[in-house]
């Protein structure tokens, strides 16, 4: 948990660089809303983009795989549980923690 | 301001949130949201898929040492994480339909519901394990608390139903509002389900990273997650929350919740008047 959450802060301080030391003297673009492109809509458009070497410069595609990494953590957390129960052989927990399982998935993939 | 000076100084007054935010106990997104809206002039769309990412970092980073300590009660955390997923995916998809300026008054009501609840004294009253909710028993929901002392106290859990109602509610704020909703979660299960408040902390600490994860699924679709913004608010929240925990046996906390509470009262104000303006 606590390598998983220091891997993606380490990802997002490096694209968040990367990125800042590409638009010194640009201005922020965060006041209005205008929605993420397409490609921030999911995990595999992300890492796409961020291995796309024609793409070099989108610099923010690194620090939103480390942000994708942390969202992760908890789903990670909640697998890893159930298949404790499982192993157990606490099959309520395990059906418990599948169906909170199953919501995250809507979630993500909905 | 320029971006780079722009991304320090919300990155800083993120620091800052998780500092005053781990001393005093309330999460990030409380903090930020109202923060990076009233002082930074962000979208509060954009604010509230930041302070969601924020909770998430704060939450994985507490958990670990909680369930490490035996304090956390995974099958409480687990079961009424169906309540609080639940929720936080309706709150999230209603967030995405409600106009910016009911959101703002929604999130002003919570912020001085948070700051009551964080006011009410939480007695202690344990329940012994045979005393417990039929449907909690049925469930094996009873656990043990370690003492500092070495010793093992048993508890019990009381008001299953009504305790997991009050969680799908703070799941609907949680997403909707793109907060962690802990205070929420506390009084669902200290006061209704009358857990021993160490096990109501840690177990809500768990619940709050998996009720975030639930709603920023559909943050992430929607293009709310600005991976500029996110970044400086998640890792200045990160940072903060652990200069803050090592903070905490030296600070002078009375006076800094004391201060804390005074000011979130009149940023609720702010954001209620925001909203109807």
């Amino acid at each position: 948990m606590v390598t998983g959450t220091l891997i993606s802060a380490s990802l997002i301080a490096i694209g968040l660089v990367w990125f800042l030391s590409a638009h010194v003297g640009g201005n922020p673009g965060d006041h209005i809303f205008s929605g993420e492109p397409k490609y921030f809509e999911n995990p595999f458009g992300m890492v796409r983009r961020a291995l796309d070497w024609h793409a070099a410069g989108e610099q923010l595609s690194i620090a939103m795989i480390g942000i994708f990494l942390l969202l992760l953590n908890p789903p990670v957390r909640v697998l890893l549980a159930g298949v404790g129960y499982l192993m157990e052989g606490n099959r309520m927990y395990a059906l418990i923690s599948a169906v909170v399982l199953v919501v995250l998935a809507i979630s993500f993939f909905w | 301001m320029t971006e780079p000076y722009f991304d320090i100084a919300v990155g800083a007054a993120s620091f800052f949130a998780g500092v005053l935010g781990s001393l005093i106990g309330l999460g990030g997104g409380i903090i930020i949201t109202p923060l990076l809206v009233l002082c930074f002039g962000i979208d509060l769309r954009y604010a509230m898929g930041a302070a969601l990412c924020s909770v998430i970092a704060t939450s994985s980073g507490a958990a670990a040492a909680y369930l490490r300590d035996g304090i956390s009660n995974m099958k409480i955390g687990l079961f009424l994480c169906v309540a609080t997923t639940v929720g936080a995916v309706c709150g999230a998809i209603l967030a995405t339909v409600l106009d910016q300026s009911l959101l703002a008054i929604i999130f002003g009501v919570a912020l001085l519901a948070t700051v009551f609840l964080s006011l009410k004294k939480k007695p202690e009253t344990r329940l012994l394990p045979a005393e417990s909710d039929p449907l909690a028993l049925k469930l094996d929901l009873p656990g043990e608390l370690p003492e500092p002392d070495g010793t093992i106290s048993p508890y019990g859990v009381a008001a299953l139903v009504p305790g997991f109602c009050v969680m799908w509610v703070a799941g609907v704020l949680s997403g909707l509002l793109g907060i962690g909703s802990g205070a929420f979660k506390v009084l669902a299960m200290d006061q209704i389900m009358r857990l021993p408040f160490k096990v109501t902390t840690a177990t809500s600490n768990f619940m709050i990273g998996v009720t975030a994860a639930a709603s920023v699924g559909i943050y992430l679709k929607k293009g709310y997650l600005d991976p500029a913004l996110v970044s400086p608010v998640a890792l200045g929240v990160l940072a903060g929350a652990f200069v803050g925990a090592r903070l905490l046996p030296v600070a002078p906390v009375k006076l800094l919740r004391a201060v804390f509470l005074t000011a979130v009262s009149f940023i609720a104000l702010q954001m209620i008047w925001k909203g109807l303006h």
